[in-house]
């Protein structure tokens, strides 16, 4: 379904612009079930038995290098905790920023626009979107923040990321799998044709974890004729969940 | 002091001195618009002229050397780490908000004085255009949102609920929040406000609009340029939510926004207004922005810690239960 004029742009880019970096512009999804578990996962049903089957949650194959999350034993309780209550505890129930490696494989598509200057990628999700820097001078981390503070550059034709300064409240995905704001992540992005990237991200954070360990996805590009992000601004449909308690109750 | 010198001459000399050959151009040759700007400058500036002024779009000289004084007073009672008891904050005061727990380094202030006697450029009287009887009848029905007691979050304001502020909120002058950043690549223009955290996406290839049934906060825009200038023009929003000029706009709200390059640190914004089912007629606001050297934009996780959501509607069920409890004694 590739359109013939993004091809042939493709291949004339790869031919006259051998030495600049490719350009991952554009608009891009995963198609894994990442966000549901990290982690191998069989299907199974969703909270509320109303929803049937569109509540169920889709079986996947793991995206972790090696299949295991290296957590110290204290956390992996922790993880086992957050699992039992993670209807309430996930930020995404609460409609909270994705953080990162997160929001590159939320089940919503996401936009990158690459200039020299800095890489913006826009996440549909929450109106959530970042900034790398891609100047020589880095970017320095002086507050901890959801989406963390990045800092780009390319090694060949991949675009590497080094992200910091994060606090403690993202998750890696629905399965309460989680970190502290130690978290440091470096992520790999890699165009593999036209309109697939290979997306990794390296988690080390020493507080939660025994070793730093790696994800791997395949990233897809929307070639829709006109495909734009469209918003999900979902503050409104966690309302009544985090705010419930104080609303007026109706006699 | 030469960015003031700028601000000062842009409007009149800057499309001689920074014509058609000498815009800085992108590598496949639009104009390049991109950077780090804030309208903190603007603080201060009125959205809509005092009567004083007339049809004066600018300020005398004697009137503009008290706004610099007022400028620099705030400035430094800032940087000193006080709370300013002057302009906004004299307002706010009497709506009953105590910015008292507002710490200094968050709020954002004009670093140079502006010689604008209102944001509103046209009418070139500064003044909004008349509400349509619909206009009015929605701007009457909002609460005074400092000094309620809400049942739920739904009588809040989408600002107060961490929505948005739409496009106009997100990029008017405010105490805080005031950066963007614009991005360019072949086709595609990004606008990223800090302000909440938005980011609108505008493609410049032509396309046409999303239908009617696909609505937003921040609309559907498409863009183009005429010459130097960036025009973008927005519509597709979702009506009655989100304010514009003190209005909750309509869902016919129509902006047209124009972005042109008059210095090397300055930008030239203009947004044309027009929403026949709420104002008269098509209003205007115009201001430059400015890019300040070491200013940054910062993630404005406004959702994720609004803190003063649970707290305002919880002190609201306890003002309830207090009064109950007196009722029963009685």
């Amino acid at each position: 379904m590739r359109t013939p004029l993004y091809a042939a742009a493709f291949t004339m880019f790869a031919v006259l612009a051998a030495a600049a970096p490719p350009d991952l512009s554009g608009i891009w999804q995963t198609m894994s079930t990442a966000n549901w578990d990290l982690q191998d996962h069989p299907a199974a049903a969703g909270p509320f038995f109303q929803l049937g089957a569109v509540g169920a949650i889709p079986s996947g194959q793991g995206v972790v290098e090696g299949g295991e999350i290296p957590y110290k034993p204290e956390a992996l309780k922790h993880k086992q905790e957050n699992f039992k209550n993670r209807w309430t505890l996930d930020p995404e129930v609460k409609c909270y920023m994705g953080g990162i490696p997160r929001s590159n494989y939320m089940p919503y598509p996401f936009q990158i626009l690459q200039t020299p200057r800095a890489i913006l990628m826009v996440y549909e999700y929450a109106s959530s979107n970042r900034a790398i820097n891609m100047e020589e001078k880095p970017v320095e981390a002086s507050v901890d923040t959801w989406m963390g503070t990045a800092n780009g550059h390319w090694d060949g034709d991949a675009l590497v990321v080094d992200n910091t300064g994060f606090n403690d409240e993202s998750w890696f995905d629905r399965a309460g799998d989680f970190h502290s704001d130690q978290l440091h992540v470096v992520e790999r992005f890699s165009l593999t044709d036209a309109d697939h990237m290979n997306y990794e991200a390296t988690i080390e954070d020493p507080q939660v974890f025994t070793r730093p360990w790696k994800i791997s996805l395949t990233l897809y590009r929307h070639v829709e004729k006109n495909a734009q992000l469209t918003e999900f601004k979902c503050v409104p449909f966690a309302e009544e969940l985090l705010y419930g308690d104080v609303r007026k109750k109706t006699k | 002091m030469k960015s003031q010198l700028f601000l000062a001459t842009g409007l009149s000399v800057g499309c001689l001195a920074f014509g058609q050959s000498t815009t800085p151009k992108t590598a496949w040759g639009d104009p390049d618009l991109q950077g780090v700007y804030t309208t903190d400058d603007l603080n201060g500036v009125p959205m809509v002229r005092p009567a004083q002024f007339g049809m004066r779009r600018y300020l005398t000289e004697q009137e503009f050397a008290e706004r610099a004084k007022q400028v620099n007073t705030e400035k430094s009672t800032i940087d000193t780490g006080i709370r300013p008891t002057t302009g906004f904050w004299s307002l706010v005061k009497d709506a009953g908000v105590d910015a008292a727990a507002a710490p200094a380094q968050w709020i954002e202030y004009a670093k140079h004085a502006s010689r604008l006697t209102s944001l509103v450029m046209d009418p070139p009287d500064g003044r909004i255009p008349p509400l349509t009887p619909e206009g009015e009848k929605r701007r009457a029905a909002q609460p005074n949102y400092y000094n309620m007691r809400p049942a739920s979050w739904e009588d809040l304001s989408s600002y107060d609920r961490c929505i948005t502020r739409g496009v106009t909120g997100s990029f008017f002058p405010s105490i805080y929040g005031n950066g963007s950043e614009i991005f360019q690549t072949p086709g595609m223009v990004a606008i990223r406000y800090e302000m909440i955290h938005e980011t609108r996406l505008i493609p410049l290839d032509g396309r046409p609009h999303t239908s009617a049934g696909l609505r937003s906060y921040m609309g559907d825009p498409r863009g183009h340029f005429e010459g130097n200038t960036l025009v973008v023009e927005t519509t597709n929003f979702i009506g009655g939510k989100v304010d514009v000029g003190g209005v909750p706009y309509s869902e016919d709200l129509k902006l047209v926004e124009r972005f042109t390059r008059v210095a090397p640190d300055t930008i030239d914004y203009q947004v044309t207004i027009t929403d026949p089912k709420t104002f008269t007629a098509p209003w205007t606001v115009a201001f430059p922005i400015r890019h300040e050297p070491g200013y940054q934009i910062f993630e404005y996780a406004c959702h994720e810690g609004n803190h003063a959501m649970h707290n305002r509607l919880s002190a609201a069920r306890a003002e309830e239960r207090r009064e109950a409890a007196k009722e029963t004694k009685q």
